[in-house]
């Protein structure tokens, strides 16, 4: 009986230490296991922010894209539509000066042309060319210009004149449609502010 | 602009090169515009070179091929080439000429000003010292672009000019204040698919908004690459000096613009100087270089970006060279890094921003920012030292603190200077970036960054 007494002693001794130390093991692997948490929840939150400034900056990015394209579509047709308002002012204003009545000051624009054509070419000995309308008109005016002819073959244009040397080196094209084309770009400024664009 | 036109002369003497000699001229101009006319009436611009003895000398922009003496006439236009300026030329794309490559009208001039630009008065120019972000970490950091300033990137064939170029297009900004921002860029004589993905690049990322694009392919005539970035920098005068804004400027391939202009001078039969080159090569090119920077009293500002490929990598060939002259620094490409892969592979070492320390610092960046790229500078320039080092007597053969600066090295090549395409760095994050780089040395290798800095950002331990 004593010898079972102190067998059973020595057991529980046992049992007891291996209790202790599986308690302590568990014990130390519990606040292990709480610091590498611990020290991983910053790490997580650096992710975390790290994830979502990402996140962010792309958003942004995309939203930049998104926004900058469509405006940019938008402003292309409003581009669009300006230029074929433009161009329909354009039209009417050249079917407006081809159907006028040649008065007057049409012959002083004939005379003023003619004078800033040859001053330019710096003879009066030209050649000049006009179309079948404004024949008369150009032909009465050339008697002041020693040496100017008009010519046979008439040109295709709304109005004015075009003068060439009579050797045909120099040429200056002082028609209604070139001194339009010339100014076209302030004449489109001028018609797109009209329409409260370029202000 | 006026409604008089100007004289056709039908007398053509010669045609040599890119330029036609026009007979019995009178009254033509330096500069002066011309039209040159077809026999098929096909029109061509141009401008006067050289004018006397009844002769005028005319550039052709685009090219003289299919000219004939007999039914070519030139039409002295009496006026200098213009370039039509407004708002709306943002987002708009043109070709070397300043035309309209998008499909769209002319914009609606608010003004036509002259592509040769006016000189700007040095008494009234303002020292640039405010900082321009590219979101390119290696230049932000350590050769900070300044508003106003001049900074050419010296590159190689082949090498990712180009694709650092459309980066810092779609990602610089002026930081710290409102005012608007915007980025003109012209490509001189480069490749359809570069100027594809230049126009790609930014329409994509939304940056073309705030872009205007002058787009001169390599099959376009070399001679329009002459007009290219005066008209580019016409308008981005007119931006920044009209309407206020920070205008960007980048110019690629500047090599292309010299090649032109060597083309021109051979024709003339100039005595050539260096590699052939014009002896004015000097002059032309600061009437580009020069016409970035800042007035006083004007809220706007010019900053330039010229890129140029040195031929054969060669930094003295003239056209870096004298490049290097004018502007206030450089950014060098390295073949070396380019080969391991690194983007964007800028050689710091060979690199310098001569306004960087007036634009960063407290106000601007951050106070601390001139001391630790110091500081990343010189780890970086020894870590190449014991690289070669390493590569006579072996790894082995190194002291602990030399293995220290060679991992510095690493670190800076694949953490700091290497960058994908599409990342915007922060100015913040770049100089997080370097104080990383730093944490890596110990503290007693620290020595061009004061303590209060390395208590507060030190990361090391």
């Amino acid at each position: 009986m004593v010898s079972n007494f102190a067998l059973e002693e020595t057991i529980d001794k046992i049992l007891h230490n291996n209790e202790k130390s599986v308690l302590s093991n568990i014990q130390s692997g519990f606040i292990e296991s709480q610091k590498t948490l611990d020290n991983a929840i910053p790490k997580l939150e650096q992710e975390f922010d790290k994830i979502i400034s990402d996140g962010k900056k792309e958003a942004d990015k995309i939203e930049k894209q998104i926004i900058g394209s469509s405006d940019l579509e938008a402003r292309n047709k409003q581009l669009l539509a300006l230029e074929i308002a433009i161009d329909k002012v354009f039209t009417k204003a050249i079917d407006q000066i081809s159907n006028m009545t040649k008065s007057d000051d049409y012959s002083n624009l004939i005379k003023s042309l003619l004078e800033e054509s040859t001053q330019i070419l710096g003879t009066t000995n030209v050649i000049v060319n006009t179309n079948s309308k404004d024949k008369t008109i150009v032909q009465n005016l050339l008697s002041k210009y020693p040496g100017a002819e008009l010519s046979s073959d008439t040109i295709d244009c709304l109005g004015g004149i075009t003068v060439k040397s009579k050797d045909s080196t120099m040429k200056f094209d002082n028609t209604l449609d070139a001194r339009i084309q010339r100014m076209k770009p302030l004449i489109r400024k001028e018609i797109a502010s009209q329409f409260g664009v370029g202000n | 602009m006026t409604s008089q036109g100007g004289v056709q002369y039908s007398k053509i003497a010669e045609i040599k090169g890119p330029l036609v000699v026009v007979d019995d001229v009178e009254n033509a101009a330096f500069d002066e515009l011309v039209e040159i006319e077809t026999k098929e009436g096909e029109r061509r611009l141009g401008k006067v070179l050289e004018v006397g003895n009844g002769k005028a000398i005319v550039q052709v922009f685009e090219g003289t091929s299919g000219l004939s003496i007999s039914g070519t006439s030139a039409k002295f236009v009496g006026k200098l080439m213009e370039m039509p300026v407004s708002k709306e030329v943002l987002g708009r794309v043109f070709d070397g000429l300043g035309r309209p490559k998008d499909g769209l009208p002319d914009p609606i001039a608010d003004k036509f000003i002259d592509i040769n630009g006016e000189p700007m008065n040095p008494e009234q120019r303002e020292y640039p010292k405010d900082f321009i972000q590219t979101g390119v970490s290696v230049i932000d950091g350590m050769i900070t672009l300044v508003r106003g300033q001049k900074l050419p990137i010296f590159s190689g064939s082949g090498m990712s000019h180009n694709i650092l170029a459309a980066q810092i297009a779609r990602q610089a900004n002026v930081v710290g204040t409102k005012d608007d921002f915007a980025v003109v860029f012209a490509a001189i004589g480069v490749q359809y698919s570069e100027a594809e993905y230049f126009r790609r690049s930014l329409e994509e990322s939304g940056a073309l908004k705030r872009s205007v694009l002058f787009l001169n392919t390599a099959d376009d005539p070399a001679i329009e690459r002459i007009i290219t970035p005066r008209v580019a920098l016409t308008v981005a005068e007119y931006l920044a000096f009209d309407l206020g804004m920070h205008v960007l400027v980048i110019l690629t391939d500047m090599t292309n613009y010299a090649e032109a202009l060597r083309e021109i001078s051979a024709a003339r039969e100039e005595v050539p100087g260096r590699k052939g080159y014009p002896g004015y090569l000097y002059t032309d090119l600061s009437t580009i270089y020069e016409r970035a920077g800042k007035l006083n009293g004007r809220k706007g500002s010019v900053t330039q970006v010229p890129i140029l490929s040195m031929p054969s990598d060669d930094i003295t060939h003239p056209i870096p060279d004298l490049t290097g002259y004018i502007t206030e620094g450089q950014v060098v490409l390295g073949r070396d890094l380019f080969r391991q892969g690194v983007y964007p592979p800028i050689n710091i070492l060979m690199s310098l921003s001569r306004l960087m320390k007036d634009g960063i610092g407290e106000g601007s960046t951050r106070a601390d920012h001139s001391e630790v790229s110091n500081q990343v500078y010189d780890a970086y320039s020894r870590s190449q030292e014991v690289r070669a080092l390493a590569g006579i007597v072996g790894k082995a053969g190194l002291t602990d603190i030399d293995l220290k600066y060679m991992e510095v090295g690493d670190m800076f090549e694949k953490e700091f200077l290497t960058q994908v395409t599409d990342e915007n760095r922060t100015i913040e994050e770049t100089l997080n970036l370097l104080w990383k780089i730093v944490s890596k040395l110990p503290k007693n290798e620290i020595t061009k960054i004061k303590d209060k800095y390395i208590d507060q950002y030190y990361q090391g331990k």
